[in-house]
């Protein structure tokens, strides 16, 4: 022992010490997996292993179809003598498969009996046992361990680090030089998911008593035969199906459109904007019209929910849809067929306004025979008599009116509905429909609220309705409220002869419930708005002459979000010669019978359910005129889904669904829409009357828009346009224009999703092909 | 000296971070670099060292990268760039006159085919576009050799007898993303090596222009002092060797690489990693008897015509394995070697792993089974290899 001079290094003693006697050099090992899963580390990794004890190593990947799913390998060659081989690894003693779905002929191409095999599944190991017992193979939930330890994220889980800890175990090579390894690798935190495998790697020895060839000790496909040269002119379609490549795939899908979710009434925005676009005034109305009963009204009064909801308005301004219902209804003349049911029923509809108008139109369509009874003169309840003309003229509801009783619907006015005349419509009729809206208007309880010139709003707006410009008012006039009503008042009484308009609000602008638009076209108009006051009394001797006002300070948010007013003692005095009360209006059914009671919008009396249902806001209370048409056509779907004795739920799917059902992830967010796809372009504002117009007169102060070009702003967020731009950014050009839209070559479709980052409007979305963890 | 286990890519990049930190003392390093694949992870490396008085910059086009590095190095910076394939195609206009303007930029190449139709592995027909260019042109087979090479190329390419870019190639994928052990010297043994960058006609000392308009006869002239500098290269590169194992302990390969050739009949004669394998055919046919041998041209460019007529002499057979194809005539090696051959041998052509396929040791032994049974040169041929 002394007389030897030179000592070899540590590390090939190491080397001669530790390694396990069966393994025979070179040594090579190949490995399989797919893109995203850290097979080329893993490769590495094993390499760095066996350089760590000394031996010459070589490392690599397969390059060309690498991304995120697609099938790859991996290489590691080991020697004691330096490796003069650079060609790819096709007789691996070691095989690695990081995804057992892959197993099959390709992966074990080569691998001749007596090799050995780790495979990554949490299968069972018996699984294995038969077609595996030519091999020592080991078998190991790599993903489990590793996603136990948090290692990659939630949806990629990278099983490298914890699969070589298997490895280690089924060669006998010691714990320590993985640590030693992964020190160096600065992988140290993946070490305990490796000693887990270590630990846990099920292993099976190679059955020497079955004499036959293994799997894959033929060599069949990855070691193509060298030709002979004559023969090398033949030409070479390409015959790669690159869709194997794929775990995903993507497809064509309709999305639900913020604007589409947010409409009360249902409507179908972006359906109808669409054809609007692309076919013209009537397509649009034939859309439309399946869910809205009164378009010209609701494109003039509506609230437009859609309009804070649309994804353009996080880039340059929300489309104008509300305008363009309007455009729809001001321009075309279209009709839906009324259907055939299989029974005619007969319905009774209490109440004129929008819901009650909305559930006769649906009933009516589905062809049945539709009685309405309206205490009213006329049909429209609030829109006749509450809402200015100069918001919704005579014409643009007649409009809507005739179109609805073209229907066939018979209705009686001057016909109030007592508890003894809704006992009488429940015999007589099938079903009866309650649509009849708010009842008494809320009042202040202020000292003084009882003198002359304090009116109830509702009141003043019915007359001004009547007599126009001839209801007249003079002086100062303060309107109490915050919402439409109260904007409606104040624009009313500017333009009946007042010579001031003030607006007592008790919380601050941002809360006020009034459309936006409607508030500024106040202001500018010149009412005065004194937001955070409350009355607390009126002064006067028969005659209101003044009112007194408390500061309001805003203290902790509501359930609705909105911050609770809470009145001080600062107060001051305000001169008035008029008050007009806009508080909102009470909901009362005293039309029932007093045995009857409502559970979920629908009468019972006693444990039994009667036919009988209530709609809008006598049963909503919800407020806005779109929500009473959206309440009234889902309750005539309801009570025919009753009649029919069918399931609401059925019977609602599809496009009638209701606003509410929303599944998780279905609603197209801004960021799923491609701004940079489209050109930025301003919202096409409406014509309004010029300003000196506007006092003494109750024509009409939006004109609307002037074209239809605003249609082209709209995303068309969630459903496709067939605009082309997946079938351009296709890399490989799978593809292709069918009748219908687009059809995908599941063959060639790579699943690499630039289609689905590309479509501007979020109408694709890639799918799992569902490729299962199996042999 | 410590051992690293590295890519070719990151070996490039790591010999060009170390030459450009022993030019902290002079005029410091710049670089200008863009992305293709498979020299990316070469640049990627290169922008996240730290280099005294040095600067990696990402530029917008490989044009403007070559760009970067002709200005650097008309000021006096030591220079380095790397990119491959289209992108090579792309830069070559500047290249060109990063070679007139004698300029010792040093860049990497990891060899990929040119698309269309669109192949991303390896292939000689990139670097080779720049044959005529007065880039010198060096070849590796293996990953210390692409680290090496580097090196030398800096030194080759700075001395004052030759003062010219240098181009360093590996066969893409196959060395530029394959790991091994790689001997990494310190930089106090790399600043030994390498002497601060000393441009003579670099644009700080006094006014002047770099490549002026010229009449022919001054045109001429300079074409003859690069091509007279080019062919010092040969003698300069065995002082850089010498130099080189005295200061590292370990000889960096020849301009030539032979094996086994002095007793052989019959030569392959390739570049890149072919000629790796080409030596271990040699060893499993002279296992049978068969008397053969290898030659590998590391340096292209000069060409070592003397030296090859002296390997090649006596010869009856020769199979010139080209990795690229010259369109409408066959192999650019061949072309360029034939004429070496004595007159009676047979000088095959055979273009093998044209467009990255794996050329196994299978092909070469079917190739010179063909070559043992022919009876004259045939015309160049074109051999498959998935």
């Amino acid at each position: 022992m002394g007389q030897q001079e030179s000592i070899p290094s540590t590390a090939t003693d190491l080397c001669e010490a530790d390694l396990p006697s069966d393994i025979s050099f070179p040594l090579e090992i190949r490995l399989h997996g797919r893109g995203g899963q850290g097979g080329v580390t893993c490769a590495k990794l094993i390499a760095a292993i066996y350089a760590q004890m000394g031996l010459n190593v070589q490392t690599f990947g397969d390059y060309g179809a690498e991304r995120s799913g697609a099938p790859i390998r991996a290489f590691t060659r080991v020697d004691r003598d330096p490796i003069k081989n650079r060609n790819k690894v096709y007789r691996p003693d070691h095989l690695l498969v990081l995804d057992a779905a892959l197993l099959g002929p390709p992966v074990l191409d080569g691998v001749a009996a007596g090799a050995v095999i780790l495979i990554n599944s949490a299968e069972r190991v018996e699984k294995y046992v038969e077609p595996f017992a030519d091999y020592r193979f080991g078998i190991i939930d790599a993903t489990g361990i590793a996603r136990e330890h948090g290692i990659g994220t939630s949806s990629v889980v990278i099983i490298n680090t914890t699969l070589v800890g298997a490895y280690a175990k089924l060669l006998g090579l010691p714990l320590e030089v993985l640590e030693d390894v992964y020190t160096k690798m600065g992988l140290s935190e993946d070490l305990q998911a490796a000693k887990e495998a270590y630990l846990k790697v099920r292993i099976c020895p190679a059955d020497t008593t079955v004499s036959g060839l293994a799997v894959g000790g033929e060599l069949a496909t990855s070691l193509p035969p060298v030709k002979p040269q004559t023969e090398h002119s033949e030409d070479i379609p390409t015959k790669l199906k690159t869709g194997n490549w794929s775990t995903q795939l993507p497809g064509y899908e309709d999305y639900l459109a913020p604007c589409n979710h947010a409409c009360p009434a249902g409507n179908d925005v972006v359906g109808f904007i669409q054809a609007l676009k692309t076919s013209g005034a009537d397509a649009a109305a034939e859309v439309l019209l399946r869910t809205q009963a009164l378009p010209s009204v609701c494109g003039r009064v509506c609230p437009a929910p859609c309009m804070h909801e649309c994804n353009r308005k996080q880039m340059d301004g929300a489309v104008n849809n509300r305008s363009l219902e309007r455009w729809i209804s001001d321009h075309s003349r279209f009709r839906l067929q009324v259907e055939k049911p299989e029974k005619v029923l007969s319905l009774a509809v209490v109440g004129g306004g929008p819901a009650g108008l909305s559930a006769a139109y649906q009933l009516a369509l589905r062809g049945h025979r539709v009685c309405i009874f309206e205490k009213a003169e006329k049909l429209g309840g609030v829109l006749r008599y509450g809402i200015p003309v100069y918001r919704l003229p005579e014409e643009a509801l007649e409009r809507d009116l005739e179109r609805i009783l073209s229907l066939g619907i018979r209705s009686q006015c001057d016909h109030p509905v007592d508890q003894a005349e809704m006992e009488r419509l429940h015999r007589q009729y099938d079903a009866v429909i309650v649509s009849k809206g708010f009842s008494d208007a809320y009042t202040l309880a202020a000292a003084g609220e009882t003198l002359d010139g304090i009116e109830q709003g509702l009141d003043f707006l019915a007359r001004s309705r009547e007599a126009g410009s001839e209801a007249r008012l003079s002086g100062d006039v303060v309107v109490i409220g915050g919402g439409n009503t109260a904007i409606d008042c104040a624009r009313s009484a500017l333009r009946s002869g007042a010579s001031s308009v003030k607006l007592v609000y008790r919380r601050s602008r941002d809360e006020m419930p009034a459309i936006d638009e409607e508030i500024e076209d106040a202001m500018r108009e010149g009412v005065q708005l004194l937001a955070l006051r409350q009355p607390v009394a009126f002064r006067g001797v028969g005659q209101v002459a003044g009112i007194v006002l408390a500061e309001v300070e805003l203290g902790e948010a509501d359930a609705d979000g909105r911050r609770r007013p809470l009145v001080t003692e600062r107060t001051t005095e305000l001169n008035c010669s008029t008050v007009l009360l806009a508080l909102g209006q009470e909901n009362e059914l005293g039309l029932l019978p007093e045995a009857w009671q409502v559970r979920n919008a629908r009468v019972w009396c006693a444990e039994d359910p009667l036919n009988i249902w209530l709609t809008g806001d006598c049963s909503t209370a919800e407020g806005t005129v779109t929500h009473a048409i959206g309440n009234g056509r889902l309750t005539a779907m309801v009570a025919l889904a009753a009649l029919a004795n069918t399931s609401t739920v059925a019977s609602l799917s599809g496009t009638e669904s209701t606003p509410t059902q929303l599944q998780q992830g279905s609603l197209v967010a801004p960021a799923q829409v491609r701004f940079s796809h489209f050109p930025i372009l301003a919202p096409h504002q409406d014509r309004h009357q010029a300003l000196e117009n506007y006092r003494n007169s109750f024509e009409e102060v939006n004109l609307g828009l002037s074209g239809q070009e605003e249609a082209e702003r709209c995303f068309s967020c969630g459903r496709c346009t067939q605009c082309d731009t997946c079938l351009v950014y296709c890399p490989d050009g799978v593809i292709s224009r069918s009748d219908d839209g687009y059809r995908i070559d599941e063959e060639y479709c790579k699943g690499c999703g630039i289609c689905v980052a590309e479509c501007p409007r979020r109408a694709m979305d890639l799918n799992d092909k569902g490729l299962s963890d199996g042999c | 000296m410590a051992v690293e286990l590295i890519s070719a890519n990151h070996a490039a990049a790591l010999a060009a971070t170390l030459a450009g930190r022993a030019n902290r003392t002079a005029r410091g390093f710049c670089s200008g670099v863009y992305p293709i694949t498979p020299s990316t992870e070469c640049m990627e490396y290169l922008c996240g060292q730290e280099i005294e008085k040095g600067k990696v910059v990402r530029a917008d086009s490989e044009h403007n990268a070559m760009g970067i590095c002709i200005g650097a190095s008309a000021s006096g910076a030591r220079s380095f760039t790397t990119t491959c394939s289209n992108g090579l195609a792309y830069m070559i206009e500047n290249c060109v006159a990063a070679a007139g303007y004698r300029l010792p930029i040093v860049m990497s190449i990891a060899n990929r085919t040119l698309g269309p139709p669109w192949n991303i592995w390896a292939d000689h027909g990139d670097s080779l576009l720049m044959r005529d260019l007065g880039w010198l042109q060096f070849y590796s087979a293996d990953i210390q050799q692409v680290f090496d090479t580097v090196l030398c190329a800096f030194r080759l390419a700075e001395d004052p007898r030759v003062m010219m870019p240098a181009l360093c190639c590996m066969d893409g994928f196959i060395l530029s993303h394959t790991m091994a052990q790689v001997e990494v010297p310190s930089q106090e043994q790399v600043d030994r090596c390498l002497p601060p960058t000393d441009i003579p006609h670099r644009l700080d000392k006094s006014a002047h222009t770099l490549g002026q308009m010229e009449t022919p006869h001054q045109s001429v002239v300079h074409r003859a002092q690069h091509h007279q500098a080019m062919l010092n290269a040969r003698q300069v590169y065995a002082e850089v060797q010498d130099s080189f194992e005295e200061i590292f302990g370990r000889r960096p390969a020849d301009p030539l690489v032979s094996y086994r050739t002095e007793d052989a009949e019959t030569l392959i004669v390739s570049m890149g990693t072919l000629g790796v394998t080409a030596e271990r055919v040699v060893d499993l046919l002279r296992e049978q008897g068969q008397s053969v041998g290898s030659v590998r041209v590391r340096m292209f460019r000069p060409m070592l015509d003397e030296e090859l007529r002296k390997i090649f002499a006596g010869k009856k057979r020769i199979a010139v394995l080209d990795r690229d194809i010259s369109i409408g005539f066959g192999g650019v090696l061949w072309g360029e070697v034939r004429g070496f051959a004595d007159p009676s041998a047979i000088v095959q052509n055979y273009m093998v792993g044209v467009a990255g396929g794996d050329v196994r040791p299978e092909h070469m032994i079917n190739l010179l089974a063909e070559l043992e049974q022919a009876n004259e040169s045939g015309a160049p041929r074109i051999v498959e290899v998935a």
